[in-house]
């Protein structure tokens, strides 16, 4: 069963639109991350899933039930982390006591909130009686982080977790976040601009854009502008003298956004190894990853600003010929580009 | 200034000695504003936190009504309430003027705009993630409102101890209602306006300390609880 089916959902800040969605279901256990420009929508979303606002219009059901703020079925199952994590006026460890207090929920408390804070990396003997102004940025936001895993929550929202804090707390949320979902097999459902670790960690990503789902998966998304090249192609210059070409162009080409999925491109090391009947980008191999979802090994390669994730067969590492700081050719056909 | 010298030692002098009419003013005091604060306070927390929490139609008018209250004069609050509470008002049946309650009646309408317009902006100042917090860890309604609440608790905790100095201070309204009656409604301020009349300055210097002592005293209660 799905653990979250959203429905026609629209919401408005200020009557103007940021959020909509027709149909959007997501399963139970799973590892999604949420990535966008800024203002795409990513923050409303989290915060729709999460409960804290309802939608203007639509429904969400949660585990099969229509959901709500406030719904018992849903409060203290479903922790959202904000981008700017509020502490309240008290020690660290009355701040992760909060959710275990007010949900009456007092089996093995000292143990549960002693084992959060190490989660995250927070000695408890050192930390749990600081009062919340002793802490940096980046001690705050664990202990907040500790306040939601101490729940042992069904789904963990994570709105930029990693931003604003040195590399070392980003880290340590990393795994705390991780190590959730091993334990307790909480969702976790991550917005982050860090999209290689979303996309090497996540089982799958949600692309979002002024308030729209752009598709799923690993894609690269390219905003424009377009110059049109005549018999419905399309071209967006990613350098001087390399051009991203699209087939079937859309009627409004001020607003249009394409996107090619990675399981259309293909890696080459010379321009002679491309197919002909395919479009070729030449560009430099920046990083190798593993997706740990499915094993597969993953290239991204920059063309330009715009940074193409590719999947190569385990074969087409040997020999060393696509190293990061190689030059690569990219391939793939102009008929696949899917238009928003 | 030998006068005012002479009137410090002699404040010491009766403080120590444990003067009766030194005393049964501070006592008048202490029990009047008290019953005053406790008033204001049951009825201003709720009202600030309203005010300052909710979004209402008419919430900019009411807040404009409570802030123009801030300024009432004391002695226009001394005459109303003398207006309501003597033989001829609407409330001469109850036999209040004249009497400590009658007073802590009047110091409640003084106290009250405080308490109701400094707790409204210590919760409209809160954090606006504080409820996405709350809501995240799982807080049903009432449990939004009163942990709201504690997280005001310093802006509140301020606007009591303003409102405390007002009431302790004032003379207009324990004047006019509780007119000054020795062993009776005669209050500090009171007692140091009659003394001062006389020309009998160290009583009034001695009135003078303890009302600063009380404060002092206040304020350190609120900083160890800002500790909290």
């Amino acid at each position: 069963m799905d653990l979250y089916q959203l429905k026609n959902i629209t919401h408005a800040y200020g009557g103007r639109p940021v959020l909509t969605i027709d149909r959007l279901n997501l399963p139970a256990g799973t590892l999604l991350g949420l990535c966008g420009p800024n203002g795409s929508g990513k923050s409303t979303l989290l915060r729709l899933l999460g409960f804290v606002e309802r939608p203007d219009r639509g429904t969400i059901q949660f585990n099969g039930r229509p959901a709500a703020l406030f719904d018992d079925h849903v409060r203290g199952k479903v922790a959202l982390l904000p981008q700017s994590a509020y502490l309240l006026k008290r020690s660290v460890s009355s701040n992760v006591a909060y959710g275990l207090r007010i949900a009456k929920d007092r089996r093995d408390a000292p143990a549960r909130i002693r084992h959060a804070l190490s989660l995250v990396g927070l000695a408890p003997d050192q930390f749990a009686q600081r009062p919340w102004f002793a802490l940096s940025g980046g001690e705050a936001r664990r202990v907040a982080l500790a306040a939601r895993l101490v729940l042992h929550p069904r789904v963990l929202l994570l709105d930029e977790p990693t931003a604003s804090v040195d590399a070392a707390s980003a880290h340590l949320i990393k795994e705390a976040a991780i190590e959730a979902h091993r334990q307790w097999g909480t969702s976790l459902i991550i917005a982050s601009h860090d999209l290689p670790w979303l996309q090497d960690f996540c089982h799958d990503t949600l692309h979002l854009f002024r308030g729209n789902v752009l598709g799923r998966g690993r894609r690269t998304l390219l905003f424009g502008p377009w110059q049109n090249q005549g018999n419905g192609a399309l071209a967006m210059a990613l350098t001087e003298d390399q051009h991203f070409v699209a087939a079937n162009a859309p009627a409004d080409l001020d607003n249009a956004v394409a996107a090619i999925d990675a399981r259309h491109l293909s890696l080459h090391a010379a321009p002679q190894a491309v197919p002909p009947h395919k479009a070729r980008l030449q560009g430099t191999v920046t990083t190798l990853g593993l997706e740990t979802a499915s094993d597969r090994i993953t290239a991204s390669i920059a063309v330009g600003r715009v940074l193409f994730t590719v999947y190569l067969p385990a074969e087409a590492l040997s020999g060393g010929r696509f190293a990061p700081g190689s030059k690569a050719w990219i391939a793939y056909p102009p008929e696949e580009v899917q238009w928003y | 200034m030998d006068f005012i010298l002479q009137g410090f030692f002699e404040a010491i002098r009766l403080l120590l000695a444990g003067d009766p009419e030194t005393y049964s003013a501070v006592f008048a005091t202490v029990k009047v504003s008290s019953m005053a604060m406790a008033a204001s306070l049951v009825m201003g927390i709720p009202l600030g936190f309203a005010l300052g929490h909710f979004t209402f139609p008419g919430k900019r008018q009411v807040r404009l009504v409570v802030d123009t209250l801030l300024s009432l004069p004391t002695v226009f609050i001394g005459l109303i309430v003398y207006a309501f509470l003597s033989r001829q008002g609407p409330l001469g049946h109850m036999g209040l003027l004249f009497t400590l309650p009658g007073v802590a009646i009047g110091q409640t309408i003084l106290a009250l705009p405080v308490v109701i317009a400094l707790s409204a902006t210590a919760v409209e100042s809160m954090d606006a993630d504080l409820r996405t917090n709350l809501l995240s860890l799982g807080a049903n309604r009432h449990q939004l409102l009163l942990s709201s609440l504690w997280e005001a608790r310093h802006g509140i905790l301020a606007a009591a101890v303003t409102a405390y100095g007002r009431v302790m201070t004032e003379v207009g309204i324990s004047m006019m209602v509780g007119g000054n009656i020795k062993w009776h409604t005669r209050t500090i301020t009171t007692a140091i306006a009659l003394e001062t009349s006389k020309g009998m300055f160290a009583m009034g210097i001695a009135l003078g300390l303890v009302l600063l002592l009380i404060a002092f005293g206040a304020n350190i209660a609120v900083s160890f609880l800002r500790r909290k």
